[in-house]
């Protein structure tokens, strides 16, 4: 496909800091290059912005390869923007036309605040993942890699889940702002594979606890996470998560 | 300055044990009133973080990132190495150090490499009982694959995101503390300064990104883990706000920085595309087992390559290298790839790249084998650049991925400032001039899993215990110093936005201080830079202002010690007259064009000390001995 | 370092030796209790499936009880003579009913308001995946409508004039066209409750198995049109053709 030029008006919500009232300003930009990725456009928006006096948009990126999980905004509507599978660092202009108007809002949940414009603090992934998702093991203590075999399928489903990037746009994307996704495929991952079941339902347990404490929804199996999750993560890990929960709030001792 | 790398004696297998036996250990009870700063969350450092609260030290966490998990380590993808020998192929601890050695172009310490090979078992052991979801075979043990520069299947994968998963690994390690509350995190900041007393690190200065609140924090013990400085380039494969501020910043405060211009250039990375990108995606190296490696016979053949009938193409590895093939190591197939470029030859609209065709390929095994190889590879290149390589060649080109060069540090990965630790990608160890696939995520790991909790105790046993105290002007005169930077910055108001200037920088480096150098170029490099920098300082523009989320600021920061910074790696790439790891120096060639090594004259380490921003830095040399094997030239032929 | 489990004391200070206490402040505080396990997010989806289970069973009994209506107007009114006779089995089962209604609709409640703080800036744009189906979608405002149903149903059916025999009730109600138009959109409503209700609550439930997966998804919408029509051809049959129930 032969690179393009087009033009594009953005609308983009900007908010000084979190607590300050935001809103949004409307850009155009001409002449952008096909072959520019979503993010690139932002840097010439903000090179531009730049250089016209202005403060350029605030805007969380790093590998820029869709694996780091740190971009992330809604586009028209779809976190990550329209393509599926696919982070905003790697999505590219040439599925815009020319005319565009594109509507950039920061991913919106309650415990997603506003850092500043599109940038959010995602910290409470983090608080979920502290009630339980990992195992717990110390360096130094542990049998020799091969005593444990593991079915091929089953580590492949395990890998499955772990592909999670933490990006938070499952939570963005789902009517109710539940993370149950996100707490789903790290459950899954560890009820999958053995290293994971001594802690299996206390695991289960705590990070739904953990999850509602930190003020997400709930799950309205909506199946809307798994459309816009750029590692294409299946919602069949949440019935994992449920499955597990279940069992443990009926039997663990 | 004579630099002391602390080598143990005794035979090379038995040192680090005897090491370890010898070291100082601090009883339990007191582990907890040493408080140990960790800068970076890549694997080094939440690793080393996760071991030393296990350990029960008080550990403090600062990360530049909203959560500890978005560190470049997670864009590794190949996998890791290990002397498992699973695939009983002759594997062993002594072929892995083997291996390692000889691909660093025998630039690195043999006791170094060899502790790493021997703890690499210990780290594949320790990665799976976290639930790394390594791949495995059928019968469900752990599976392995061949990798570059060996002849050995000894690397660990998961999928083509074995970094992601190891990353992930380390990081639920650091959760599980920060729940238990023997580890701080502080996410969003930046490490502006390390603060030192009579020459020892006692703590850091940093900036809140948030806020730009400029905070100071005391530790017993300041641990770097700040990963590498190929951004230094302005376009390569590392995370956009990769940086070498935390390390240049000790640097200047007195730690020595060791062999700059050591600087890995990768050679299947997805060819720049536009003026406008600021970054390369790397395509692993496996793509180059299949596919063969091509450009048009005739200079300035623009044709599309479908209409390039076969006698007009030149498959020039194939035709240079026929003992390797496709198959040479990263250095020789990216130094020729710019060779071609620059002889006209490149493809692509900006004529640098070269192609990289997988149709002998599809045609001998079919398409559905060709995809189930590669095909997430070939889906990741398609939505990049919107071509389909099952249909039409990839098109590669070199890109900067990985800094062997990083601060110095002995045996204990101690730097030369007391107290002052530097693991994984920021310390120079380990890689010599080059770094074998696979071995990046290994050194990571080991160093902050094994090697760093087994040596802190010998600095710690002699540390004063009472913190000092961060109201103290000791701390008070650095904070002020870094808010007087960031209004310096902010004050230039000038015309240039800091993305054009590095822009500006990183073209020079990639000409003259790239995979090929020479003394004239080098020599013109080192006149500009100290102009590009002068230009920085009178014609940056940054807006905003420093209490607030201002990101411009971060980059300019950034760019302001990248411009100092490349003076000295300038400086190192004119200094060693040698062609050695991945670097091609010009005048030192084989008649067949080829890099010859000089061990005469360069068989050591290049440390260099800062001497004041008027000043020439000094060179010392750690002489690297070689007991255990004889450094040979390599040869592709 | 101890952590009491259930606030026991003995008298001498120390905790009460207990079946499960965690020495060690790594391992998790302590296992959940049933009751604080079932208010939590998952939980309760957990026992809205299954009062949604209980619903639908007495969904399909109801309508196999309203077929018994084409078998003409003595075998309906024998049918429920003998239902209402079994006095203490009805008492019961309408009590267990109503409780499932009950949690059903206090559950749904919690949730809907939960859900509707977990964003409090919306967006400006919204737009689904095609993911998202009218029957998700509309969960809580079907559920009221179905509310609304039950009460005029029940009014006009339950709490009624027992003496008047079953067909001619039926008949009273169900000639008035207004009425069962009211009654096919109700259940239009319900048969989108269901659409989404039945694949839902095996989801919730954590009954989720890539054999099954798409046979259920299949199934869902076919189990809710088939519910609904059971509920729409009596009073259809009724309304359009004199002789029926007569």
């Amino acid at each position: 496909m032969a690179k393009q030029k087009i033009d594009i008006t953005l609308q983009i919500w900007r908010q000084e800091n979190p607590q300050s009232q935001g809103s949004f300003q409307h850009y155009s930009l001409s002449g952008i290059s096909t072959g520019l990725s979503f993010l690139e456009m932002l840097d010439v928006l903000n090179e531009n912005l730049t250089l016209n006096g202005q403060e350029p948009v605030a805007f969380d990126h790093d590998c820029r390869e869709g694996i780091c999980g740190m971009c992330g905004a809604v586009v028209n509507g779809r976190p990550h923007g329209p393509e599926p599978g696919t982070t905003l660092c790697q999505l590219h202009m040439r599925h815009f036309k020319d005319g565009d108007h594109l509507v950039i809002e920061p991913f919106r949940a309650r415990p997603f605040p506003i850092e500043r414009d599109l940038v959010i603090d995602r910290g409470s992934l983090d608080q979920l993942i502290q009630a339980g998702g990992y195992v717990s093991v110390n360096t130094g203590g542990t049998p020799e890699a091969n005593t444990i075999a593991i079915p091929r399928e089953t580590a492949e489903q395990a890998m499955d889940a772990a592909a999670c990037i933490g990006c938070g746009a499952c939570v963005a994307s789902c009517p109710n702002g539940s993370a149950m996704l996100f707490a789903g495929a790290k459950v899954s991952q560890l009820a999958l594979l053995p290293q994971g079941h001594p802690e299996g339902r206390e695991r289960a347990l705590n990070m739904v606890k953990r999850m509602d404490e930190l003020g997400f929804g709930n799950c309205g199996n909506e199946r809307e996470c798994e459309a816009s999750c750029p590692k294409r993560i299946s919602i069949r890990h949440i019935a994992r998560l449920n499955r597990e929960f279940i069992k443990a709030a009926l039997f663990s001792e | 300055m004579k630099l002391d790398a602390s080598i143990p004696d005794g035979p090379l297998a038995e040192k680090w044990d005897r090491h370890i036996f010898a070291g100082r250990i601090i009883s339990p009870a007191n582990r907890r009133k040493y408080r140990v700063i960790v800068v970076g969350t890549g694997l080094a450092g939440s690793a080393a973080a996760a071991t030393l609260a296990e350990l029960g030290y008080d550990v403090q966490v600062f990360t530049m990132h909203d959560t500890p998990r978005r560190a470049h380590s997670i864009a590794a993808q190949g996998g890791i190495n290990a002397a498992k020998n699973y695939a009983n192929d002759g594997d062993s601890i002594f072929r892995l150090f083997y291996d390692t050695i000889k691909g660093g172009d025998f630039r690195a310490r043999e006791a170094n490499v060899y502790r790493l090979a021997q703890i690499s078992n210990r780290i594949i052991d320790h990665c799976v009982a976290q639930g790394v979801p390594f791949a495995r075979e059928y019968g469900g043990g752990l599976a392995n694959r061949s990798f570059g520069g060996a002849q050995v299947s000894r690397t660990f994968y998961a999928r083509g995101q074995t970094g992601q998963q190891l990353l992930l690994g380390a990081y639920g390690a650091l959760m599980r503390q920060a729940r238990l509350g023997r580890v701080t995190i502080h996410p969003r900041q930046e490490m502006l300064d390390l603060v030192t007393e009579d020459n020892r690190a006692r703590g850091i200065v940093c900036r809140d990104m948030r806020t730009g609140a400029i905070t100071s924090h005391a530790g017993h013990v300041v641990v770097l883990a700040t990963g590498g400085y190929g951004n230094v380039y302005y376009l390569s494969t590392n995370a956009m706000s990769s940086n070498v501020t935390a390390a240049w910043r000790a640097h200047r405060k007195g730690a020595l920085f060791a062999n700059p211009c050591f600087v890995q250039i990768h050679p299947t990375c997805i060819p720049v595309h536009d003026e406008q990108q600021c970054k390369l995606t790397l395509m692993s190296e496996s793509l180059r087992n299949d596919g063969r490696v091509w450009v048009p016979k005739n200079a300035g053949d623009t044709r599309p390559p479908a209409q390039i009938p076969e006698s007009e193409r030149d498959y020039y590895l194939e035709n240079k290298y026929p003992g390797f093939g496709n198959l040479v190591p990263r250095d020789v197939a990216s130094r020729n790839a710019k060779q071609q470029c620059d002889q006209n030859k490149g493809v692509g609209e900006a004529g640098l790249a070269v192609y990289l065709d997988f149709a002998d390929a599809v045609k001998r095994d079919g398409l559905p084998a060709i995809l189930r190889k590669y095909g997430n590879l070939f889906q990741m290149y398609e939505k990049i650049t919107a071509h389909d390589p099952a249909v039409q060649p990839m098109m590669i080109y070199p890109a900067v991925h990985y800094s062997m060069g990083g601060l110095w540090v002995d045996y204990n990965l101690m730097s030369t400032l007391p107290g002052l630790y530097v693991l994984g990608e920021a310390n120079f160890s380990d890689h010599g001039a080059n770094r074998l696939g696979a071995s990046a995520l290994m050194q990571g790991l080991a160093d902050g899993y094994f090697i760093l909790p087994n040596t802190i105790g010998r600095y710690l046993a002699d540390c004063p215990l009472p913190l000092p105290d961060t109201t103290a002007s000791l701390f008070t005169a650095e904070t002020k110093k870094a808010e007087s930077f960031i209004t310096k910055l902010l004050a230039v108001k000038g015309k240039r936005t800091t993305g054009d200037i590095h822009r500006q920088l990183g073209r020079l480096l990639w000409d003259e201080c790239g995979l090929l150098r020479n003394g004239a170029g080098l020599g013109r490099a080192l006149a500009e830079i100290p102009a590009i920098r002068e230009e920085f300082w009178k014609n940056v523009l940054v807006p905003g202002t420093g209490m607030q989320l201002n990101q411009s600021l971060e980059r300019a920061g950034r760019l302001a010690d990248y411009l100092e910074f490349a003076e000295l790696m300038v400086r190192d790439a004119l200094d060693r007259e040698e062609s050695c790891g991945c670097h091609l120096r010009e005048e030192n060639q084989t008649e067949d064009n080829e890099a010859r090594r000089d061990d005469a004259n360069f068989c050591h380490v290049s440390a260099w000390e800062y001497r004041g921003e008027a000043t020439t830095p000094v060179r010392h040399r750690e002489p690297l001995v070689f007991d255990n094997v004889t450094p040979s030239q390599r040869s592709y032929r | 370092m101890f952590r009491r489990i259930g606030g026991r004391l003995k008298s001498n200070g120390y905790p009460e030796p207990c079946r499960r206490i965690n020495h060690d402040p790594e391992t998790h505080a302590h296992i959940m209790k049933l009751r604080q396990a079932i208010l939590t997010s998952v939980g309760r989806k957990a026992l809205m499936a299954l009062s949604g289970v209980m619903l639908s069973l007495f969904l399909f009994a109801h309508g196999a009880g309203n077929a018994v209506a084409f078998l003409g107007s003595e075998a309906l009114n024998s049918y429920a003579a003998k239902l209402h006779s079994l006095s203490f089995a009805v008492i019961f089962f309408e009590c267990v009913l109503l409780a499932a209604f009950v949690l059903h609709i206090l559950l749904g409640m919690s949730l809907f308001l939960e859900n509707s703080q977990a964003r409090p800036v919306r967006y400006q744009v919204e737009r689904s995946s095609a993911q998202r189906t009218p029957g998700s979608r509309t969960m809580p405002y079907s559920g009221v409508v179905i509310l609304i149903f039950i009460a005029v149903h029940l009014v006009n059916f339950h709490f009624t004039d027992r003496s008047i025999p079953a067909a001619e009730l039926v008949r009273k109600v169900l000639r008035q066209p207004f009425y069962v138009f009211f009654h096919i959109s109700a259940m239009a409503v319900l048969a989108l409750h269901i659409s989404h209700g039945f694949w839902s609550l095996f989801q919730s439930l954590g009954l989720s198995h890539p054999k099954y997966d798409a046979a259920l998804k299949n199934s869902t919408l076919g189990l809710a049109l088939l519910l609904s029509a059971l509920f729409i051809v009596i009073p259809l049959c009724t309304l359009f053709i004199d002789e029926f129930l007569l």
